[in-house]
């Protein structure tokens, strides 16, 4: 047992520092205190920091060379998100497309698709979204409504698509839609790419509770796909929607990263707030930074046991689930314990008491907008639990009346 | 990084397994409470080397890590086995340069007790040899020990009076709270097993049970809550390896880590061992039941060696004294 890099983990690591150090001048970079950056605003500067990342040989860290990537193992490419954290360059762009989307395109895609998406996705050239839940389904993810009717060639695709992050700067997504509502609904699904530019598709962005704007519902009206666009057989769309589910569950929350503000960034808070505070409250606020240090700790080191399992080649596990549920769990103490520090500054969701210093700015305010929002995407917490009481502990599942009935005839449809 | 078991100690964690379901469980708890004796007991635990995992080779011991004796105790800890792997870890620590009184605690020919001052002490039951902490020196001695109705028989708190003691070593702070460190790293892994076992319990009978039909297990109120006291379990055995390991391999992290640990276990074992009454329904809460075997050592330990908000405080300070950066 040991948390230090092999010989071989270290010389990557300082090639990584040395690359990230030599393009510093054409990299994005976050402010001390901003959490993200808004591809809204920065969209052309983001796509080419990644382009830029890429070129580095820092992008696909692990995708196998033949499909543009490195060659490398999941170790290394937790070492690159470690070094771009450090050296604070925001999530990048494509990171749906890189986390979910090029995955699904490598296993179920064909030779043509992959030489179409995947340098392209890369570098950024193109960004993807991915374009599942629906207004009726979103738990319940298979009860989709979009359908897709073969004419010809093409597949003429309708209905609407909701919660799509990064649809609004996207050219491509992938589209779980309905092709044969006579089958069951896990049955009568197919996967296609869809063009973001095609006629008939329609980006509008959704506003969120804290006032951001990261997601988007997306209105598909007659938009024809060629068959060529298909991804894996027609009717094999949920098989290769759960490759899309396998690699988000790696991608959030699985090597046990910050879902929210970091433990350092509130014990700086703390150190620079509780001095302040009457004496009778510093002891409840040590309390709360206690209790959220240590979840931030207990999943970070979870985290750090799924990423070795992973390194040694095994596959994520709906075990990981758990990973974002106490993550997102750890998040909220850490958010809360920040916002008792801030006390009646906080009711201002940045206000009268912006000094624009570090922890002036909202940012924990915001957090605590934000938190909601974790504790829904990527799997609700009660679909997390769902996942990890049926696969992992083994309980039975609850009745499912509509899993073997035609989804026409079945309540899903309705 | 490699942050998993090697090889050696998967096989210790297996052989413990084997030694402790066949030497303790729930019947000895709940016999103990009615007078019994410990189950495996010293001598057991001496005889299979348990107790001296970490003790110095020259001294009789494994010269074994703490990482090595966490993962024995987590399987000491499922089936609430007594004494205490706690005591020996604790007292291992303390005996390093005492290579007679280390042998004895190998060996086991004598039984150790370790005292904080007027707290309730681990293994105190029996106990011939008294540690202490006497004005910055560690003391050795008798002891009086006054006992209660225990809350959980397998632990043997008592009350100590020390009697006839001697310093062994001189301004022995720092090593006095490295080994109450330890101790809580040994304990936390005990609990660790014991939570482990109260969710494995309440998920056979979630399986089992049929409600309105259909197994309880089945209804979201039920797995979620079991699945809850599962996740705790998963976060706590991170806790206890990262805390064992940095006990020998990373001491300046020993303190965040243990203090973690320790309130991380004291939560989790106390959520586990209720979830696995309440998922049992009324036959949960009957004295024949083994559930409140688990759910005692959850009320017990969680008052030893710091409660949770002590724990916490702890984290708090070394987080505000820059431990993390």
């Amino acid at each position: 047992m040991d948390f230090d890099d092999t010989p071989d983990e270290a010389a990557y690591r300082s090639r990584v520092r040395a690359a990230l150090a030599e393009h510093a001048d054409e990299l994005v970079h976050l402010d001390a205190g901003e959490e993200a950056a808004d591809p809204r605003e920065q969209e052309q500067a983001l796509r080419r920091t990644q382009r830029v990342l890429a070129e580095a040989g820092l992008v696909g860290v692990a995708w196998a060379a033949e499909h543009g990537g490195q060659g490398g193992s999941l170790a290394q490419q937790a070492i690159v998100g470690q070094e771009l954290a450090r050296a604070r360059v925001p999530s990048l762009i494509n990171h749906i497309g890189i986390g979910m989307c090029g995955p699904t395109v490598i296993a179920h895609g064909t030779p043509e698709q992959h030489e179409r998406y995947l340098a392209r996705l890369l570098r950024a050239d193109d960004v993807w979204c991915q374009l599942f839940s629906e207004p009726a389904s979103g738990s319940d993810l298979a009860a989709l409504r979009t359908t897709a009717v073969r004419d010809g060639e093409d597949w003429v695709v309708n209905g609407q698509k909701v919660w799509t992050t990064l649809a609004h700067v996207s050219d491509f997504g992938i589209l779980l839609a309905r092709t044969d509502p006579d089958r069951p609904k896990h049955a009568g699904l197919t996967m296609f790419v869809l063009d973001m530019h095609a006629p008939g598709v329609t980006v509008r962005p959704l506003r969120q509770m804290g006032g951001q704007s990261d997601f988007n519902e997306v209105f598909l009206d007659d938009v024809r796909v060629p068959d060529a666009e298909r991804l894996g057989e027609p009717g094999e769309g949920w098989r290769v929607a759960l490759t899309t589910l396998l690699n988000e569950r790696v991608a959030v929350g699985g090597g046990g990263n910050d879902l929210g503000l970091s433990i350092e960034s509130l014990a700086g808070l703390a150190a620079d707030r509780l001095p302040g505070l009457p004496a009778e409250r510093q002891v409840l606020a040590r309390q709360a930074l206690g209790r959220a240090a240590v979840a931030a700790l207990a999943n970070r080191y979870t985290g750090y046991r799924r990423l070795t399992a992973i390194s040694q080649g095994g596959l994520p596990g709906p075990e990981a689930s758990a990973g974002k549920l106490a993550g997102t769990a750890a998040a909220k103490l850490v958010a809360d314990a920040g916002v008792r520090l801030l006390g009646a500054d906080a009711v201002f969701a940045a206000g009268p008491g912006d000094d624009g210093s570090l922890d002036g700015a909202g940012r924990w305010q915001r957090n605590q907008a934000w938190l909601p929002g974790i504790a829904i995407a990527g799997g609700t917490d009660e679909v997390l639990r769902n996942i990890i009481g049926e696969r992992v502990l083994g309980l039975p599942p609850e009745p499912r009346e509509d899993k073997h009935r035609a989804f026409n005839a079945s309540g899903s449809a309705r | 990084m490699n942050f998993d078991l090697d090889t050696d100690q998967l096989d210790a964690a297996a052989g413990a397994r084997r030694f402790f379901t066949g030497q303790a469980g729930p019947a000895q708890a709940r016999a103990g409470l009615e007078g019994g004796p410990p189950a495996p007991g010293r001598q057991a635990l001496a005889d299979i080397g348990f107790l001296g995992i970490t003790v110095a080779e020259d001294a009789g011991g494994a010269g074994g890590s703490v990482l090595d004796l966490a993962v024995v105790a987590e399987q000491a800890g499922a089936v609430l086995a007594g004494p205490s792997l706690v005591t020996a870890a604790r007292a291992a620590v303390l005996l390093a340069d005492q290579p007679e009184l280390a042998a004895a605690l190998a060996d086991g020919s004598r039984s150790f007790c370790v005292v904080d001052g007027g707290h309730p002490a681990l293994d105190a039951v029996g106990a011939d040899t008294f540690l202490a902490l006497v004005d910055g020196d560690l003391v050795v001695g008798d002891g009086d020990v006054a006992t209660g109705q225990p809350m959980d028989a397998t632990r043997g708190l008592g009350v100590v009076t020390l009697t006839g003691t001697r310093v062994l070593v001189p301004g022995a702070g720092d090593r006095w709270a490295r080994a109450r460190d330890v101790a809580v790293v040994a304990l936390a892994a005990e609990d660790l097993g014991t939570a482990g076992k109260a969710v494995e319990v309440g998920v056979a009978y979630a399986k089992e049970r049929q409600a309105f039909g259909r197994a309880i297990g089945s209804y979201q109120a039920v797995k979620h809550a079991l699945v809850d006291a599962w996740v705790g379990v998963e976060q706590l055995r991170s806790l206890v390896w990262w805390a064992a390991w940095a006990a020998d391999a990373a001491p300046e992290e020993l303190p965040l880590a243990a203090a973690a640990a320790g309130a991380f276990a004291a939560e989790t074992l106390e959520r586990a061992a209720e979830t696995c009454i309440q998922v049992h329904g009324g036959t949960g809460f009957t004295w024949e039941h083994d559930a409140h075997l688990y759910w005692r050592r959850a009320k017990v330990d969680r008052l030893l060696l710091g409660d949770t908000a002590e724990h916490q405080d702890v984290v708090a300070g070394l987080v505000l004294a820059g431990a993390l950066s």
